[in-house]
């Protein structure tokens, strides 16, 4: 069966080059953007992803992972006695400043346990045993850190708020929103470091017994710590990002830029599909002529939106793909899920089609009686 | 002979604001199957109105249009059915597709009057028909205008139409062109029975006409004014080919 549309749009290839590269731009522009966006926000909750805790206790109002407040480490004395709890240890989640080789001071985000292995914090460790963490004053550091503190080795030495610590291992994958480099060290290590933290905590991370139901325990817990806040782990991710999305602004700046690559593509997408359809006028009235309806010209405009929106989805979702590397090498990661991919695709299926109507108003009004003028 | 086509009292009245213009003013006329009518008469003298209105593409103000027996109403929906199954177009410009091959052309157009199935055989057909069994995969701009206006020409035989309407159809291309374009009409007609209306200034189609109907401030004229009608015509077109 010839189709019209696909041979209009590879008869005019310039335009139908036009419209793609409009596309593609569109779609480049909304999966970066966005996936640079989901790829911070993943760092806003990748710890909380990443530990075993079915449940958060963190100071009242904390609004995200990375801004703890404190509050006294006895807490978890009280969780541990709720019914359904079946491990709950104090974790720390604190700034502090550690000092360069070069004499520069930087901040980094202290994460302090008892037992990191039984929290599943931190993963991807290279080097070392988390165990060893607790032999002395030792301390992982993530890879990302070299970003911002330079080059550093297993066995090399750092000082934090005054006190050597030797790297014993890094870490991969742990980060944070804030973008300080993630260190894990012991739970005593980092309480002698500060007086802030001495004998207090900044959360409780809690363990559900086999079989119980998170929810309850949480409602549980808030009534053993009424001067915490409790969270089950989707809630405190949910909060953390939400901070991030919606004090920052981030996400309405993210909205209008979304909104600006919508846009971009569907001016050039009605742009050229209409000057397409005046200049194809008299083949449409022709269309009309020989018998053919309003719809079949819809058809041959839909059809050639459609094919606008899958190559240039296509084009589009390559060009993000090949960015992917170029943003690794600065640490920002492209996170594109699949649903998100398809989402975009719809989009992008959505915004050519609508495009389109422009041009369906226009052809609309052709007269076929239009073919017997010269 | 069987009607294909009739128009009986037809008027039609163009109103644009407080102007309003009587282009047809009680025509009455049929093409019968098998039957070659030329239709000549000046610029503005209402007969491409005419032609659209025996096509189905406008509506007459007053009067009866019969296509195939049929009798016309307003309903547009219908039109476009009556346009797809009984009649045939050829235009003056050619107005072919022109990303489409005259094989596709065809095919494309058997596709918009409902015709899937075989549609390319039955294309390939016409094409050889007309004389273009060569010429299938040609685009338009690489076909001379003869070729073209024989391209349009199996574009409106496709489906079996039995009434075809031709504007103009020699009005571009050069004598021997012309010649061959209107013996494939009188062809048409006498072989596979399609009745036939040209709208024409060229004389040349006098000599393929059954009948030869005048148009002139839209009425139709008698015999004798037509072929005086057509004589200016024809002066003028062997003018315009000696310079």
């Amino acid at each position: 069966m010839v189709s019209l549309a696909r041979r209009n749009l590879l008869h005019d290839r310039l335009r139908f080059l036009i419209t793609l590269a409009g596309v593609a731009f569109a779609v480049t522009l909304v999966l970066v953007q966005v996936g640079l966006f989901m790829g911070l926000l993943d760092k806003a909750t990748v710890t909380i992803q990443h530990a075993s805790a079915d449940i958060w206790v963190t100071s009242k109002e904390t609004p995200n992972v990375d801004f703890a407040h404190n509050f006294p480490e006895t807490t978890v004395l009280r969780v541990r006695g709720v019914p359904g709890v079946a491990r709950a240890d104090n974790l720390i989640i604190q700034f502090m400043n550690i000092q360069l080789p070069s004499g520069a001071e930087e901040g980094c985000l202290v994460y302090a346990l008892e037992d990191f292995g039984a929290w599943n914090l931190p993963w991807n460790v290279q080097g070392a045993d988390v165990r060893d963490l607790r032999r002395g004053r030792y301390l992982l550091m993530d890879r990302s850190a070299e970003r911002r503190f330079g080059p550093f080795a297993v066995g090399d030495y750092r000082e934090i708020l005054g006190r050597r610590f030797k790297i014993i291992g890094t870490t991969a994958g742990a980060a944070s929103f804030t973008t300080a480099p993630i260190v894990f060290m012991d739970y005593g290590n980092a309480q002698e470091l500060s007086d802030v933290i001495r004998n207090r905590t900044s959360y409780v991370l809690v363990k559900v017994a086999a079989g119980a139901d998170p929810q309850a325990v949480a409602a549980a817990i808030r009534r053993v710590a009424p001067y915490n806040d409790v969270y089950t782990r989707d809630e405190w991710a949910r909060r953390s990002r939400s901070y991030w999305i919606v004090s920052t602004g981030l996400g309405m700046n993210m909205g209008v830029t979304v909104f600006l690559g919508i846009l971009v593509g569907i001016v050039v997408v009605a742009q050229t599909l209409y000057t397409s359809a005046v200049e194809h006028v008299k083949e449409f009235g022709t269309v009309k002529a020989i018998g053919g309806s309003n719809w079949d010209i819809y058809r041959i405009l839909g059809e050639q939106a459609l094919i606008a929106a899958v190559v240039g989805f296509a084009v589009g979702g390559l060009m993000s793909w090949a960015i992917r590397p170029l943003m690794a090498r600065l640490y920002l990661n492209v996170l594109v899920s699949p649903s998100f991919a398809l989402a975009v695709f719809a989009g992008t299926v959505l915004m050519c089609l609508g495009a389109a109507m422009l041009s369906f108003r226009r052809v609309a009004g052709i007269d076929p009686a239009l073919v017997f003028r010269t | 002979m069987k009607r294909v086509l009739a128009v009986h009292d037809v008027v039609k009245v163009f109103e644009e604001g407080s102007q309003r213009v009587e282009v047809l003013r009680g025509v009455s006329l049929d093409v019968r199957a098998g039957e070659v009518v030329a239709l000549e008469g000046p610029s503005g003298s209402g007969k491409t109105t005419l032609l659209s209105i025996m096509g189905c593409i406008l509506t007459p103000s007053s009067g009866r249009v019969e296509v195939d027996g049929e009798v016309m109403g307003g309903d547009p929906d219908r039109l476009r059915r009556v346009r797809r199954r009984s009649i045939g177009f050829v235009f003056q410009q050619y107005n072919l597709f022109p990303a489409l091959t005259a094989l596709e052309n065809v095919e494309y157009a058997l596709s918009v009057k409902g015709v899937r199935r075989g549609a390319r055989e039955q294309a390939s057909r016409v094409l050889e028909q007309v004389g273009l069994g060569d010429r299938l995969h040609f685009l338009p701009r690489d076909l001379s205008g003869g070729q073209k206006q024989r391209v349009a020409i199996a574009r409106a035989l496709a489906g079996s139409p039995p009434a075809i309407l031709a504007d103009e159809p020699t009005a571009n291309l050069d004598t021997t062109a012309g010649r061959q374009v209107l013996r494939l009409f009188r062809d048409l007609a006498r072989q596979e029975g399609k009745g036939l209306l040209i709208v024409t200034h060229d004389p040349g189609v006098r000599e393929v006409a059954d009948r030869v109907v005048g148009i002139r401030d839209g009425r139709l004229v008698d015999g004798a004014e037509s072929a005086e009608m057509a004589g200016r015509a024809g002066r003028g077109r062997r003018e315009a080919v000696v310079s």
